[in-house]
């Protein structure tokens, strides 16, 4: 695919073209907090930033979305119709966590026509990292701040410019369409481009020991470590609702007398309501169990399921933690190699 | 792409008081839609989300046989705090409910076929184990199982579900029945005591047998025992598990038991793979 350039005098047209064309959604500052939002102007656009707040998992499963509606005893479907869309400036981190999302919602058996119909509906522009943040630890589990996985097309800001490179056929399309805007990158991009990589992995000072640690935990069900965990664990469920990859909802009905809707809500492990029966029994009755039960899913048993862990290093839950439960220090105690006595007595 | 949230209507053509509690019921449903009745094939021990439009679905599993014809069987216990089994035991014969499925993978047929079977119920954990024994019944399909034992434990006399299907069981002679409840009662002729004893006085040959057992956790557990010490394989002895469940096809992230998830994976497990789970079930 081709290599393009973009000037940065000419990013605003470039975006306010995309938003002739489609729905675009980009990082923007609001009430103190960077999230992804829809714009209608370029000026709209967070001039810099690491990352959002919240992840872009809400774009194709929202908080909260109607699966139908019903009126009188009668069913009324729900179609998904959405508008074709541009996400503009995701980190790849947050681009990958979409690959993940796709193994989970669109499987063999069964394919969840919501979440679906948003990722075909949608091209996603993702500005590789310059300058990872401190709780950052993406190459630990085999992605990378200039990963082009999940993206369709990957810009490299090299001061003046981007570099444009375009992913898949998708993002090439998109590419094309916007005829003169772009020239071709030069060799001495190029190499500029190769310099911001070489920097870029430099400055991830974050490095965890991730190996073998689906094997190491076989056996660890029963360790003495949960106990030692989740004392410190509030079962906020923060690390769920701002994890790119945390996925698991809640369907409920939402009705006044005959007339409603069947409603999808994010849900979280974390909650003792989560695997409570209607008889009253509950498998995860404290947070040992259900901290156990997020770390498992991540790192164990999605792994099993889907080949993949099922965390990309973005490092919200560390960074918005309420009582600072790092995850990279459990991962750390999981493998044997924290230091006795950091984080966890 | 079809719509796997999409529930279909269905009548409640009849309604069954199940116990002298009161708090089971058996639905008798019909679909709307002939070609979802058509759609709507599935093997003994699969579930279905069933759901009352504006208060919700549960899981339940398919009590009727595959071999039953136009109609669909749930048997549904009332909880106070249950906000789906509730307002599925306020429903009336004539209401239209939402059923979604089927899913699961169902008992193991091709390990089933050609053996004897030893079938344990306890309380309305039966459900699907009279889906399965009529199933074995059917005049298409008794061929192919070799002999089977039925048992069936209830806390008394009142609590025995399904009384009008036993009866016409213990009127076969291609099937052997026992019956007991826990503690002696007025009138109640057949064996007294709980399940796993009465098993054991029994005493099923384990020999190209296969034993599925349904009921309490404690049950299962005794009886599971009571299996293993009788020579049963735990590769060859079958349960079918509960859990919380929302989406029904893998998707929601609450049923799991270590990476298997129940609603896709099980209900049905070996007692060999239950043992290689986690035991937080």
């Amino acid at each position: 695919m081709t290599e393009k350039i973009l000037t940065k005098d000419k990013q605003k047209e470039f975006l306010s073209r995309l938003i002739k064309v489609y729905q675009v959604f980009a990082p923007v500052e609001k009430e103190g907090n960077l999230l992804f939002s829809q714009i209608n102007t370029p000026e709209e656009l967070a001039e810099e930033y690491r990352n959002t707040k919240l992840p872009p998992k809400e774009l194709f499963f929202p908080h909260s979305e109607a699966l139908f509606r019903f009126r009188k005893g009668q069913v009324i479907e729900e179609s998904p119709n959405e508008a074709e869309r541009v996400i503009f400036g995701m980190r790849p981190c947050d681009a990958k966590s979409l690959t993940l999302l796709d193994m989970v919602f669109n499987t063999e058996g069964f394919k969840d026509p919501y979440f679906i119909a948003r990722r075909e509906k949608t091209t996603v522009i993702s500005i590789a990292c310059a300058q990872p943040q401190i709780t950052c630890f993406c190459t630990s589990f085999g992605g990378s701040p200039v990963s082009e996985e999940g993206s369709d097309i990957l810009l490299f800001d090299l001061g003046e410019n981007y570099l444009v490179k375009s992913i898949t056929p998708k993002g090439q399309q998109l590419i094309d369409s916007l005829g003169g805007l772009l020239t071709d990158a030069q060799k001495s991009d190029l190499k500029k481009r190769d310099e911001l990589i070489k920097t870029a992995l430099a400055e991830m000072k974050s490095e965890i020991p991730t190996e073998g640690l689906k094997e190491k935990l076989e056996g660890m069900f029963d360790s003495p470590i949960w106990e030692k965990i989740h004392l410190k664990c509030l079962g906020c469920g923060i690390c769920t609702y701002l994890c790119p990859t945390c996925h698991c909802f809640d369907i409920v009905d939402e009705a006044v007398d005959s007339e409603g809707k069947r409603v999808r809500n994010w849900d979280s492990c974390m909650y003792p309501q989560f695997t409570i029966q209607a008889s009253g029994l509950n498998p995860r009755l404290s947070n040992k169990e259900r901290l156990r039960q997020r770390m498992m899913h991540k790192f164990n048993y999605s792994v099993s399921n889907y080949g993949q862990t099922f965390c990309v290093g973005c490092g919200r839950c560390i960074r918005n933690c309420p009582v600072n439960l790092d995850i990279r220090e459990i991962v750390k105690l999981i493998s044997g190699k924290q230091e006795a006595g950091r984080s966890f007595q | 792409m079809t719509n796997p949230y999409q529930p279909h209507l269905a009548k409640i053509t009849r309604i069954i008081d199940e116990n002298k509690a009161r708090d089971l019921k058996t639905f008798e449903l019909a679909f709307c839609d002939s070609q979802q009745a058509e759609r709507f094939s599935f093997v003994c021990g699969q579930f279905a989300q069933v759901s009352v439009l504006g208060a919700g679905e549960a899981p339940f599993g398919i009590a009727s046989s595959p071999t039953d014809q136009g109609f669909l069987q749930f048997t549904v216990k009332r909880y106070p705090t249950g906000t789906v089994t509730t307002a599925l035991h306020n429903c009336q014969e004539g209401d239209l409910i939402g059923v979604r499925g089927p899913y699961g993978n169902g008992y193991p047929m091709q390990l089933l076929e050609g053996s004897n079977v030893m079938i344990v119920g306890g309380g309305f954990a039966f459900t699907t184990l009279k889906s399965l024994t009529n199933y074995i019944l059917h005049p298409d399909n008794r061929g192919r199982f070799g002999e089977l034992t039925v048992l069936s434990a209830a806390r008394d006399p009142g609590e025995m579900i399904y009384k009008y299907v036993l009866k016409k069981w213990s009127e076969r002679d291609d099937i052997r029945l026992i019956l007991t409840i826990d503690k002696e009662a007025e009138g109640w002729k057949e064996k007294v005591g709980f399940a796993a004893p009465v098993l054991k006085q029994i005493d099923p040959s384990s020999k190209n047998a296969v034993a599925v057992v349904c009921g309490p956790a404690i049950m299962i557990k005794t009886c599971v025992a009571v299996l293993l010490e009788l020579g049963f394989a735990a590769d060859r002895i079958l349960t079918s598990l509960e859990m919380r469940m929302k989406c029904g096809i893998g998707m929601c992230g609450r049923c799991n038991i270590g990476d298997k998830y129940v609603c896709r994976d099980g209900p049905v497990f070996t007692y060999q793979q239950l043992q290689e789970m986690p035991k937080e079930y």
